[in-house]
Order: C-alpha cells, then sequence, then structure tokens
C-alpha cells in the first residue's frame, strides 16, 4: 500500500501549456482519491504524472515516502486503467492478464492461481481464450480492471474508466469498484468528470481547474462547504442555483437584493457579510433548499415566481421558476409535485440556507446551514494551493 | 395502400436504381481505362509477332512462344531475378530502419518538425537530379554496375517514405497500448517488440510491400546505375526496343511477366493496408 504527496508539481506542455500549476495534494495510504473536474482541467494529466507517463517539470512526487520523480513507471508498481481501456489486440484475454506477471517473472502456478481468483471475483472467468475484439464493452471494462487488480499493485490509477459504459453499467460498476476497493484497501486515484461518479465513489473529492487544486474534501463536505462559486455550480445535478444580488438593506446588509426579489438576511447570519456591505454578491441557493410548502420552521421566505418548466424525473420533478429580472432558479420537488409553464405560485426560500460568494474571486463568504462562516482551512487552499 | 403511399414508393424505388445505377457507370468507365490496356496487352502477348501489328486486330491462334522466347532468347531471367534481389534486399534493409526512425519521431520527436522534413526533402527533388551525383559518388566508391550498390540506391528512395508511413503507424492506439504495457512493468524495447511491433504489423506489413513495388518499378536510377549483369526488369524491358524497332509482342509477354508479381502482392497489399489503418478500432 503507498500513499502519494505531490509538492508543488507543475507541469508545462513544449514552451509555455500549463497544464498543471504548482499542485499540493496528499493521497492517503489506502484511500479512494477522486480527482474531479471539467475536461482540459489537468486531472488526467496529474493521474499520468503519479503514473509516471509523463514528465514531472517541477516539484516533487512521492510515492510510499520515496520521491519518484525519475523512476520509471514500470517500476512504480502502480496499475493503471485507461478509458479506453488499452487492452493488448493480438492477445487472449488470458495473456492480457498475464502480460505483466510474466514481465515480473512470475511463477507459471501464482500466475494461474492469480488469474483464476481475479476473474472469478470480477466474473470474467468464461472470456480467458477471447480476444479483445470479441468481447463487449462492459467485459472489456472488467478485464481493464482484471488485469490491474491480477497484479497486486500498491495503488491503482484509473482514468475515466466508466465514461465509455452506459449508464445502468456505469452505476453497477462504480458499485462494484467500490466493493473491490472495500476489499483490498489499496490507494486509488480516479480521475472523472462525472460529479456523480465523484460523490458517490470518493472518500475524498479533489475537484480541480484550469490546473489547479480548488478544494479537497470528502464529498458531503465540498458539497455544503463548496470553497467558491466553480465548486458549487459543478457538484450536484441539478447544481446550486448562482444568483447575480446585491446586498442592501439599513445596514448594507439586512437583505439581498436579487433585482426583482428581496431577500431578507437573518440577524445573526449578517456578520460575516458586513465587508461586503452594499456591493455586489453572488448568491447560492440550492434547488432542495426551496419549498412550494411552506414548512413550520419560520425560517423561509414567501416569493412569488412564474413556472418555466417542469421536468419530471419520476423520483423527483424539477421546477424551473423565474424570479423575475432574468434570473431562474431550479427547485427539486417531490414525484408528487405538478404544475402547469406560466403558472404564478409561491416558493418558500430557506434562508439559512444561502450561500454567499464574492463576484469577481467567485470565493465563498457565508456558506448555508448552521456552519456559518468560511472555514478557514478550506479557503486556504484558494490562496496557497494547498493545507 | 392508398395509390398515393403506392405512387410515392415507386418514386423512391427510382431514385434508389439511379442512385445505385450513376456511381456504378462511373466505375465501370474507371475500370475500362484500367483494364482494357491490360487486356490488349495480354492479348497481344499471346499472339504471333505478325498479327501483334495489326489494326484492326485479328485473332490468331492463342500461344505462350512470346514468354518461350524472351526466357531462353534473352537474359530475362537474370533481369527478374536482379528485381527480385534488389527490391527484396532494399526493402528488407529498409524497413528496420525506417521503424527505428518511425519511432523515434513519434516516441521522441527527435529532430522535431525540421527533421521529418529534411528526411522527406529528398523526394521533393526530380530523381534526376539526384542520380547524377549519386552515380559520381558510386563512381569513387566502385558501386556503379552492382546489385548492392543499386540496392542503396533504391533504399534512397523508399526510407524516406517509409518512415513518414509508419509514424503514422506508432502514433493513436498503440501509443496508449505501449503506456499500458509501460504501467504493466515493460521497458520501452519491450513494449517496442512484444506490444507496438505486433499490433503495427499490418501497418508495417503494407508499409514494406509498397516499399517493394517501388523498388520493383523503379527505372531511372537502375538505368544509370546498373550495367549488363545488373539489369533490372524496367531496363530489361527498355532494352527491348532494338535498332530495328519495338518487338512489340515479346515487350508485351516480358510486361506481363513484370507486373505478375504486383499482381500477385496487391490482395495482400490491400488486406495489410486497411488492417493497419484501422488500428484505432481498439474500443
Amino acid at each position: 500500500m503507498a500513499n502519494i504527496v505531490l509538492e508543488g508539481v507543475t507541469k508545462v506542455y513544449g514552451q509555455d501549456i500549463l497544464a498543471v500549476d504548482n499542485i499540493d495534494l496528499e493521497i492517503r495510504e489506502g484511500e479512494f482519491m477522486v480527482l474531479l473536474g471539467p475536461s482540459g482541467c489537468g486531472k488526467s494529466t496529474t493521474l499520468r504524472m503519479i503514473a509516471g507517463l509523463e514528465e514531472v517539470t517541477s516539484g516533487t512526487l512521492r510515492i510510499s515516502d520515496e520521491v519518484v520523480n525519475d523512476v520509471d513507471p514500470a517500476d512504480r508498481d502502480l496499475a493503471v486503467v485507461f478509458q479506453n481501456y488499452a487492452l493488448y489486440p493480438h492477445m487472449t484475454v488470458e495473456r492480457n492478464l498475464a502480460f505483466g506477471l510474466k514481465l515480473r517473472k512470475t511463477p507459471q502456478e501464482v500466475i494461474d492461481r492469480r488469474i483464476r481468483d481475479t476473474t472469478a471475483m470480477l466474473g470474467i472467468d468464461s472470456l480467458l481464450d477471447r480476444r479483445p475484439s470479441e468481447l463487449s464493452g462492459g467485459q472489456q471494462q472488467r478485464v481493464a480492471l482484471g488485469r490491474a487488480l491480477v497484479r497486486d499493485p500498491e495503488a491503482f490509477l484509473l482514468d475515466e474508466p466508466l465514461s465509455n459504459l452506459d449508464a445502468k453499467l456505469r452505476a453497477a460498476m462504480r458499485t462494484e469498484l467500490i466493493k473491490i476497493h472495500r476489499m483490498l484497501g489499496k490507494t486509488v486515484v480516479h480521475v472523472t468528470h462525472d460529479q456523480v461518479e465523484a460523490m458517490t465513489m470518493g472518500e475524498r473529492i479533489c475537484i480541480m481547474r484550469e490546473g489547479r487544486i480548488i478544494q479537497v474534501g470528502p464529498p458531503l463536505e465540498v458539497y455544503r462547504h463548496p470553497a467558491d462559486s466553480f465548486v458549487a455550480g459543478f457538484l450536484a445535478s441539478p447544481p446550486m442555483n448562482l444568483l447575480k444580488a446585491r446586498l442592501s438593506g439599513h445596514h448594507g446588509v439586512d437583505e439581498v437584493d436579487l433585482s426583482a426579489v428581496n431577500l431578507p438576511i437573518p440577524r445573526h447570519r449578517q456578520a460575516p457579510l458586513r465587508r461586503h456591505a452594499g456591493s455586489e454578491v453572488v448568491v447560492g441557493i440550492r434547488p432542495e433548499d426551496v419549498h412550494t410548502q411552506e414548512p413550520s420552521d419560520g425560517t423561509h421566505h414567501r416569493v412569488d415566481i412564474t413556472v418555466v418548466a417542469v421536468e419530471v424525473l419520476g423520483p423527483e420533478v424539477i421546477l424551473v421558476a423565474d424570479l423575475g429580472g432574468g434570473q431562474e432558479i431550479s427547485v427539486r420537488q417531490g414525484a408528487t409535485f405538478h404544475a402547469v409553464a406560466g403558472a404564478r405560485i409561491p416558493l418558500y426560500i430557506d434562508l439559512e440556507q444561502l450561500h454567499f460568494f464574492e463576484v469577481d474571486s467567485g470565493l465563498a463568504v457565508l456558506h448555508g446551514g448552521a456552519s456559518g462562516p468560511v472555514r478557514p482551512e478550506l479557503g486556504s487552499y484558494l490562496k496557497e494551493g494547498g493545507p | 395502400m392508398t395509390a398515393n403511399v403506392r405512387g410515392t414508393m415507386r418514386k423512391r424505388g427510382r431514385w434508389k436504381f439511379l442512385s445505385w445505377l450513376l456511381p456504378h457507370s462511373i466505375l465501370v468507365v474507371f475500370s475500362a481505362v484500367i483494364l482494357l490496356p491490360l487486356l490488349w496487352l495480354l492479348r497481344v502477348a499471346l499472339t504471333d509477332k505478325s498479327t501483334a501489328y495489326k489494326i484492326p486486330p485479328e485473332w490468331g491462334q492463342a500461344s505462350l512462344d512470346n514468354f518461350i522466347e524472351i526466357f531462353t532468347g534473352y537474359p530475362f531471367f537474370s533481369y527478374f531475378l536482379n528485381s527480385v534481389t534488389v527490391a527484396l534486399g532494399a526493402t528488407v534493409i529498409a524497413l528496420p530502419l525506417a521503424v527505428g526512425m518511425a519511432y523515434a519521431f513519434a516516441r521522441y520527436n527527435t529532430g522535431g518538425l525540421s527533421l521529418r522534413l529534411f528526411v522527406l526533402s529528398s523526394q521533393m527533388l526530380p530523381p534526376v537530379i539526384l542520380v547524377l551525383p549519386l552515380f559520381t559518388l558510386f563512381l569513387k566508391a566502385s558501386l556503379i554496375n552492382t546489385l548492392p550498390g543499386l540496392i542503396l540506391a533504391h533504399m534512397t528512395l523508399s526510407l524516406p517514405f517509409l518512415a513518414w508511413l509508419l509514424v503514422a503507424f506508432f502514433d493513436g492506439e498503440v501509443a496508449t497500448l505501449e503506456q499500458a504495457a509501460r504501467t504493466d512493468g515493460a521497458t520501452r524495447f519491450q513494449a517496442l517488440v512484444r506490444i507496438t511491433l505486433p499490433v503495427a504489423a499490418p501497418g508495417i506489413l503494407a508499409a514494406g510491400l509498397l516499399a517493394f513495388l517501388l523498388s520493383w518499378n523503379e527505372f531511372l536510377y537502375a538505368l544509370i546505375l546498373s550495367g549488363p549483369h545488373t539489369n533490372t526488369l524496367p531496363v530489361g524491358l527498355s532494352s527491348f526496343q532494338t535498332h530495328r524497332g519495338v518487338d512489340i509482342a515479346l515487350l508485351s509477354a516480358a510486361t506481363i511477366c513484370a507486373i505478375l508479381p504486383a499482381m500477385v502482392l496487391l490482395p495482400f497489399l490491400r488486406r495489410y493496408l486497411i488492417r493497419g489503418l484501422s488500428l484505432g478500432a481498439l474500443k
């Protein structure tokens, strides 16, 4: 088992294409770490640097407390599962699985036993004599996973391994990967642009953007306390509603002005906002913090909206509502909710759950819920690039 | 079914027939342009010398006399053997060198784009400009009128072309496979020999066949750098043109023999080239 530590790691392609910009990250022993971000954010490059497939331009990369910047990928004892599986097309499944073990001069009986165990675990034991071209996408995916597992490496690096599967298979493989991780307890680095994968699989999520790490933390922590508006708008589906607003009122922080609608800010939440009194902010409202029936806790504020669209998803309904002034919000409702487009209905917004972000930097000023002001250790990722 | 629907379907059927007819008629014309000269060649090769010249053509008794004569009355077998030696020699030596070059270009970007262009630059000049300095060099090195000399000359043609062709086979999907092998514990050399070369083999083979045909058909270098004992087929064919005129029947028979290996190789070339080019279909 291995921990993987990146210190000030930078990757520059050619003369001036900055792919990864001075990142610090510690992936703990046995941890399931998800690197999440939009395409081009540097997450795959980071994984490839860990694997040794890309050179580190500057900074230090340690695996099991050993600097491996110049160690050949063959000697890092990591297994990579590629997005396109990269199965050797001229070999049978059995030879694909045995390839790495044979290179390490593993005795044949050990190879046979490991292949038997791994294929039984993944349910691919009947495919051993087939070529990759004779397998379905899902089977190829399992073989690729098997090729990584059979070697019993220090850590697994997964580069968007589920993105070529259909939705149903992807969900099944998610569960399977989590099970395998629990069973083996090995370090896993999983790269994905799919926030559902990140939320469901990761013990911690590392969110990247434009070559930098924006936030690292357990899924719920990142969900509840997004370090900035980018993270807030990236996680969950539908993501947090981000609305242009201005702090206003007698003290400059009594109300938030959403142009057509004003929301009062509870007195006990005003202190952290004083620095931005009277200025523009971005207000974040999670779709689940808005209701169509007034809850009894008295923290909700009524606004009247026009129904723009109702998306029926089955277990839930997404209501898209026009707040006026060109601002729309998505609202998550139960399966029984019904409304017609164009209808005027009241919505109740939970004032305790409003998030506030700076306009220019996007940094969080105040999170929703009982958490209150932004926790300094989360913000530090933004300022110094690491803990 | 109403009359209206039936009418639409008939219209659709007519359109389908037209869209089948047009490309096929174009293809028939093109095939005729390519195949008729070959059929004519075969006809002339199988007639006797006097009927060969007759216009409008006459159909005499088909005979293999011309084929027998080129092998008995002329050193045609020697031309054939020289051509096989030179084409095979040039390809077998150039192919591994080109594999090395292409691998270096694809993986290490050796010399950058400028070196790649430099390698190709020799192909941009008319061969006649290169053949004269080559002649002087070969004269000094006593390579004129030798088969190794001709092999070397043909390699200057095939090596740049092969290297360029093969770079494409080493890029793309094969590169990912090689990376998978490297993380599986293979050294660069192991990954090359056990993964990249077997996977790229169809492409390499197709490129080799192309290089073989390039050398097989080459005329100018062979004409200037070879002598009576090292003449290759294209040069040999030109020798059927004597001071008494062209012996068209013999020339046709010789040409048929000369294009036979190419005809035999072409189906393989097609198969491997397609397999080679569709290497990306791994997903």
